[in-house]
């Protein structure tokens, strides 16, 4: 491969830009408007000769400007590259461009059927700012073979990388169910991965489909509150949870009634420290003065005498 | 021409022996060359191990090799036990490493992810350091066991390394050896002198535990045959319910071996029995999960516990626990039961009392295991 010394002009219809190595194109912004207007094409783009014309190999934004502009177009040519060239001259094009997972990952896509995975690893990952033994490596790879509406969910930014790990352990049919989760609000990492994850041990443990376990849930109902995305998530989330830690789950919830009644009113703080393993509370308090540390100390005298301690002592024993 | 002897079941998957350059001339490397001659694996190739070498590899899928290595490290030790539960307090003869049988449970697949069996073949510095340790007091009493990182007996068959360990240990009155398997090899009763200082062991679990989650094992039944054949012998056994699995059914599965093992022994033949729920190390479910795709009891209500290995909610483990606890006590057990690293408030809740109301488990353990 070859880059030409000369920069011809071209119509910009005379340049075809469908190529598959064009994997991050999109609209163009003002701001690329403004700058060709005010100064002209400052770069050319790069595109090589084809059967009737050019095809475009790097510089779609500058070409869909131009030709909205109805402006020639400024190229450069390139001689006898073929598909992986290609890939890694738009690569190096859009070097500057900030990266996001969905975009990873459609390079990724582009070069797997050009090389193998090795090269992809050590060639095309340190140009996406991956380290090839990473975990992110790792994520993006399982992501590879996913379906379409799945990388359209991670290119929109509505599932995480690391929601993959859960994903693929699950079913067809159970992707199926759970991608609707998915559709509508962008999880946070640990959101998605905690709820993915506790509803494929839950169908497994029950061996019961997701389906089943998310109408068990009341998942579908969550859905339709028409709660505020992260108010939905929460409630997900929360719902997932019971359904994965049904009895830890009661527990909880009776012992946060009790404490909540026995801290009513103070600032003290009531919490079950490690997940019943062993009985009683911890309690916390922030106190900034001796005002607030006196006022503690009442407080704490006239939790003692409520009886509501009697549940925590018990909660989760053999009396419960 | 003989027809050649199968090897038993659980080691057929042996298809090389490795062995250390200086333990090429060993008791065991002797011992297991001449017992794999006239069986079927009687070919399998020998790789002598040099001295600078670092490290050996072997993958061949599932095909396993055994590696009879001159050990450099401490053979007696202390169980690994940690503060936040009442540890057995019981000493590590460390014989080897890895295990020719797949639980799905089992800790050992986090331990040593290969399938390479070490035997430590340099026994001569194993007698010196337990005679040193031994004879220094003989008033100072130990309950030792070589089931902590492979299987007491599982390679029994080719090393005869128990048989050894036992005859060795017939000098010290102040040790008593405990054998804990999943397989039936009593070959080492052949050495022992006196049947008051060596334990057989045999883990048990619920039928269906044994069916879908152990493999290349004995059955229960062989295993408690054995028992019964080691208790007629005069020896005390000990039996392990570790780890208990809470799965659809549990009842009636312990009540089911429960019930069995009265089949074949009495109370008094048995010197202590342990019960311990599935607990494991984090990284452990995902091993798991990957080499076990069928099973689901990890996917139980398992939290993080005070020494942050998973555990099964306290709740739950007390329900089976009691369970288990009042039907061996309504065939006569008693003083034998404990719990394998279980914590004060679950052996108040069970048992009613917890170790220190009986100046501690490991000394009620060694009093258990001397007969007293």
């Amino acid at each position: 491969m070859q880059l030409s010394k000369e920069i011809i002009t071209v119509s910009a219809d005379s340049i075809h830009d469908t190529g598959s190595h064009l994997f991050w194109t999109g609209p163009a912004d003002e701001s690329l408007t403004d700058s060709i207007n005010e100064f002209g094409q400052a770069a050319p783009v790069l595109a090589r000769e084809a059967d009737n014309g050019f095809e475009l190999i790097a510089g779609h934004a500058r070409l869909s400007t131009l030709r909205q502009l109805n402006q020639p177009v400024l190229v450069r040519l390139v001689l006898d590259a073929d598909e992986r060239d290609m890939g890694l001259l738009y690569l190096a094009d859009n070097a500057q461009r900030p990266l996001d997972d969905g975009m990873r990952l459609a390079a990724l896509r582009y070069f797997q059927t050009l090389m193998n995975e090795k090269e992809l690893k050590s060639d095309i990952l340190p140009r996406l700012g991956i380290k090839p033994k990473s975990k992110d490596a790792k994520l993006l790879f399982s992501w590879l073979d996913m379906p379409g509406n799945w990388l359209a969910h991670l290119a929109t930014g509505n599932v995480p990388l690391a929601a993959v790990t859960p994903i693929k352990r699950m079913s067809d049919t159970d992707r199926l169910t759970v991608e609707p989760l998915f559709a509508g609000f962008s999880w946070s990492r640990s959101n998605a991965v905690n709820l993915l994850t506790w509803l494929f041990e839950t169908s497994k443990m029950t061996e019961a489909p997701i389906a089943d376990v998310m109408q068990q849930a009341g998942m579908a109902e969550i859905m339709k509150q028409g709660l505020s995305p992260k108010d939905t998530i929460a409630r997900l989330c929360t719902a997932a949870k019971a359904a994965r830690y049904p009895e830890l789950s009661i527990l909880q919830d009776r012992f946060n009634k009790a404490a909540g009644e026995i801290a009513a009113g103070t600032k003290w703080r009531v919490v079950q420290p490690n997940n019943f393993e062993t009985g009683g509370a911890e309690l916390t308090i922030q106190v900034k003065d001796a005002a607030q540390l006196k006022k503690a100390v009442e407080d704490l005298e006239t939790m003692t005498g409520i009886s509501r301690w009697k549940d925590i002592w018990e909660l989760g024993g053999k009396n419960d | 021409m003989t027809k050649p002897v199968e090897l038993p079941r659980h080691l057929r998957k042996i298809s090389h022996v490795f062995v250390d350059e200086s333990m090429q001339d060993s008791t065991v490397a002797r011992r297991v060359r001449d017992r794999l001659n006239g069986t079927t694996h009687e070919g399998i190739p020998w790789t002598v191990v040099s001295a600078d070498t670092d490290r050996v590899e072997f993958d061949e899928g599932d095909a396993q090799a055994l590696y009879l290595k001159e050990y450099k490290g401490k053979f007696l030790r202390f169980c690994p036990g940690t503060r936040a539960y009442h540890c057995c307090g019981y000493r590590i003869i460390h014989i080897g490493e890895n295990c020719p049988m797949a639980c799905s449970y089992c800790i050992l697949q986090a331990y040593f992810q290969d399938e390479i069996l070490k035997i430590w073949a340099n026994q001569d510095t194993l007698f010196k350091e337990l005679a040193d340790g031994f004879g220094a007091d003989p008033n100072t009493r130990y309950r030792v066991g070589t089931g902590e990182f492979t299987d007491s007996l599982a390679l029994e068959h080719l090393t005869g390394y128990s048989h050894d360990l036992v005859g060795f240990l017939n000098d010290y009155d102040n040790v008593v050896l405990e054998l804990k398997s999943k397989v039936v090899d009593l070959s080492w009763m052949q050495a022992a002198t006196r049947t008051d200082r060596v334990l057989p062991a045999w883990s048990l679990n619920a039928p269906f535990v044994n069916e879908h989650e152990e493999f290349d094992v004995s059955t229960l039944k062989e295993r408690l045959e054995a028992a019964r054949t080691c208790a007629e012998a005069g020896f005390r056994v000990c039996l392990h319910f570790d780890p208990v699995i809470h799965y659809p059914g549990w009842r009636e599965g312990y009540a089911e071996i429960i019930d069995m093992i009265f089949d074949y022994v009495k109370p008094e033949n048995i010197a202590y029995m342990s019960i311990g729920s599935f607990r494991c190390m984090p990284q452990l479910t995902n091993i798991i999960a990957d080499n076990f795709p069928e099973t689901n009891y990890i996917y139980n209500e398992f939290v993080p516990g005070l020494d942050g290995k998973a555990r099964l909610l306290r709740p739950l483990r007390v329900e089976q626990f009691s369970f288990m606890i009042d039907r061996l006590r309504s065939h006569g057990m008693d003083k034998q039961l404990y719990f394998c690293m279980e914590s004060t408030e679950v052996w108040n809740e069970v048992f009613g009392y917890s170790p220190k109301d009986f100046g501690g488990l490991g000394k009620r353990l060694m009093a258990q295991a001397f007969g007293e």
